[in-house]
């Protein structure tokens, strides 16, 4: 991308000149005429013209719905809204860090975050068993594409709709799965998984690792075609077994891909709502994610307690950003 | 080396030894046929253990399905039977569909709530995920074949929104669609995407790049302007490209539930997803209508997802596999 932008930044500092272009005989031969040049010119400048306006559509609306919004988000934080009117700034007034500190003292809000971190384990699982899913695929299966076919349609359907097949299934009293785990007397030891901490924990953790692992899967498999056979061979000839080959050509190859997901992966978990949301169980605390807690706070017509806790998440995704792309460069190999 | 090869063979070998030669190859062409046997047998069997996992999981997907396709199809008493039963005591019944087709909170409404979930969900997300995707591949255009002196800056501010997380904007979004009078009304989920999305311009600028400059450079001697070359040239040669985009614009706006959820409050303005949220609070005893209204929520999607999976599975992996 670097090196097709560099030539063009070359074409623009030349077109005046008409000389060496990169884009030989065609280029050239429109501008190699000293007469030609004035009609040259007038063109660069409508093309100037155009594509600035083409490429500024995306930017001129995420400067009305994105940098703006970002900006009161920064004000937010730092205003009382106990006597605003609605979600309005009318009668709004500053009160330095008050929501912060409130954010960051308040009990429910690191529950919010230690809900997350839990629910967080789904992301390594599904991680390792896309993997390995995705590596059996490469291994000349049939019907490859049926399995990714299969693989795949939880990503397409709604989590709301998924939140309510899984919810009836570990239903406690009747759902499949207790049956299946043969007791479904709740008097008598049975699971309860929407009103137990531990199993409530576990029933999240396995629905987001059954709806999440097809994006995986589908990446993954992807890279793995990638891999450079010859590579694969050599190791195979130097006697490595096919663990070794797994682990040490494998998985070093594909590491830009395990990166990309987790990154895309923890994104997605700090921003999680939908789930438990609709979960709806007894269990509230919980349920609560930070997104939640934003939730709740919004729908009381708090926006500075909101706006706070935004920030704080914005912090702690920058920080899982740089974490990764610190970590990326000791063990993503980007070639 | 010929020498030698001469000398080996020009040496008298005793019959014994001959025989005892033959022998060893016999022994090692034996070894040999039961080691490729062992190979073969060998990967067959790693070949089974594949497909059973693979099989395995293929059910661990479907199974949840079938549950809820045979729940949805049974009496309450069924629904709730143990041991569950596949085929139900009293027979397949249609008639959670039938509840849940003719749920309406309102009395006065036209339309069941479901029915008018979907149709909502369809007139809000279609225009801007058509507008969107034009204001999108337009940009990405510009990006990929047109030269400009803000286009290095534009596009790295374009690629840096992709980073910020849409869940810090959404109590100051509320406020600005509170004081501008966008809320209950589907504005909010419209004209923002009509805008184009980072990702889709990301994705099509890819896309545009592989188009070689030759073909626009005689385009433009054939006095294309530039509009001209992006419908004339650009969109034909993109077509599998913008169905792919277009698709995971629409799933992500039928399934979308946070944006309705905050901006739609009336009844007869919700989609489908907070009709289904509606109907599953209502009908929480009944795990057989709540079902059979899941259902109704996924085929439309997944209609969607196996005629076009194509576009789709391709253009997800195109999408994820950033530089």
């Amino acid at each position: 991308m670097d090196q097709e932008n560099r030539v063009f930044g070359n074409e623009e500092a030349l077109p005046a000149e008409g000389a060496a272009l990169p884009f030989g005989e065609t280029a050239g031969s429109l501008t190699a005429a000293a007469p030609v040049r004035p009609h040259r010119k007038r063109r660069v400048d409508q093309e100037e013209i155009w594509g600035t306006a083409l490429a500024a559509i995306p930017l001129i609306g995420f400067f009305l719905f994105g940098f703006i919004p970002l900006m009161m988000a920064f004000v937010m934080g730092f205003m009382d809204f106990s006597e605003a009117y609605g979600w309005s700034f009318d009668g709004a007034v500053l009160c330095g860090f008050d929501n912060f500190i409130f954010v960051l003292t308040d009990p429910q809000f690191w529950q919010a975050v230690l809900n997350t971190l839990i629910f967080g384990i789904s992301t390594l699982i599904s991680l390792v068993l896309a993997l390995i899913i995705a590596y059996l695929l490469t291994r000349d299966v049939k019907g490859l594409a049926v399995w990714r076919i299969i693989f795949f349609v939880p990503y397409v359907c709604s989590t709301i709709a998924l939140t309510l097949m899984w919810k009836e299934m570990f239903n406690p009293a009747w759902g499949i799965i207790n049956q299946i785990l043969g007791n479904t007397d709740l008097a008598n030891g049975a699971i309860n998984w929407t009103g137990e901490p531990t199993a409530f924990y576990c029933m999240v953790i396995i629905m987001s690792v059954w709806s999440g692992m097809g994006y995986g899967i589908l990446l993954y498999s992807a890279a793995l075609t990638n891999v450079d056979q010859s590579t694969v061979e050599a190791a195979t000839i130097d006697g490595a077994g096919p663990f070794r080959i797994f682990f040490c050509v494998v998985l070093p190859t594909i590491s830009p891909t395990t990166f990309y997901l987790l990154i895309t992966g923890i994104i997605g978990l700090l921003q999680s709502f939908a789930t438990t949301f609709t979960l709806g169980s007894s269990l509230t605390t919980q349920s609560l994610t930070i997104v939640y807690y934003m939730y709740n706070y919004m729908m009381a017509y708090d926006l500075g307690v909101a706006g706070a806790a935004a920030w704080v998440l914005a912090i702690f995704i920058l920080i899982v950003t740089l974490i990764q792309f610190i970590g990326s460069k000791r063990w993503v190999k980007y070639d | 080396m010929t020498e030698i090869c001469n000398v080996v063979s020009e040496q008298p070998v005793s019959s014994l030894s001959q025989e005892h030669m033959e022998r060893e190859r016999r022994a090692y062409e034996e070894r040999r046929k039961g080691k490729m046997r062992n190979r073969k047998v060998r990967a067959a069997a790693a070949k089974t253990i594949i497909y059973a996992i693979l099989a395995l999981y293929a059910a661990v997907i479907i199974f949840p399905f079938l549950v809820v396709i045979t729940t949805s199809l049974k009496t309450y008493q069924d629904a709730t039977h143990i041991p569950f039963q596949w085929i139900p005591e009293m027979g397949f019944t249609g008639v959670n569909y039938k509840t849940v087709f003719d749920y309406n909170p309102q009395m006065n409404a036209e339309m069941s709530s479901i029915i008018q979930g979907f149709v909502n969900t369809l007139l809000y997300i279609i225009p801007p995920t058509v507008i969107g995707l034009f204001t999108s591949s337009i940009s990405a255009y510009a990006f990929s074949k047109l030269r400009f002196r803000a286009k290095n800056v534009m596009y790295a501010i374009l690629l840096g929104t992709m980073m910020i997380p849409g869940m810090i904007m959404m109590a100051p979004q509320l406020s600005i669609y509170d004081m501008i009078g966008w809320i209950d009304t589907p504005l909010p989920l419209m004209i923002p995407g009509m805008f184009g999305a980072a990702a889709c311009v990301f994705f099509m600028r890819q896309y545009y790049v592989g188009i070689p400059d030759s073909i626009i450079e005689a385009a433009k001697i054939d006095g294309l302007g530039f509009l001209g070359i992006f419908f004339r040239i650009m969109v034909p040669l993109s077509v599998p490209a913008l169905l792919a985009q277009g698709l995971l614009g629409f799933i992500g706006g039928y399934n979308d539930f946070m944006g309705p959820l905050l901006y739609l409050g009336p009844a007869e303005l919700q989609t489908l997803q907070l009709a289904l949220r509606t109907l599953s609070s209502t009908f929480g005893k009944e795990p057989n209508v709540v079902m059979a209204a899941c259902i109704v929520a996924l085929v439309p999607m997944l209609i969607v997802y196996f005629v076009c999976q194509k576009f789709f599975i391709n253009g997800i992996i195109a999408g994820g596999l950033k530089d």
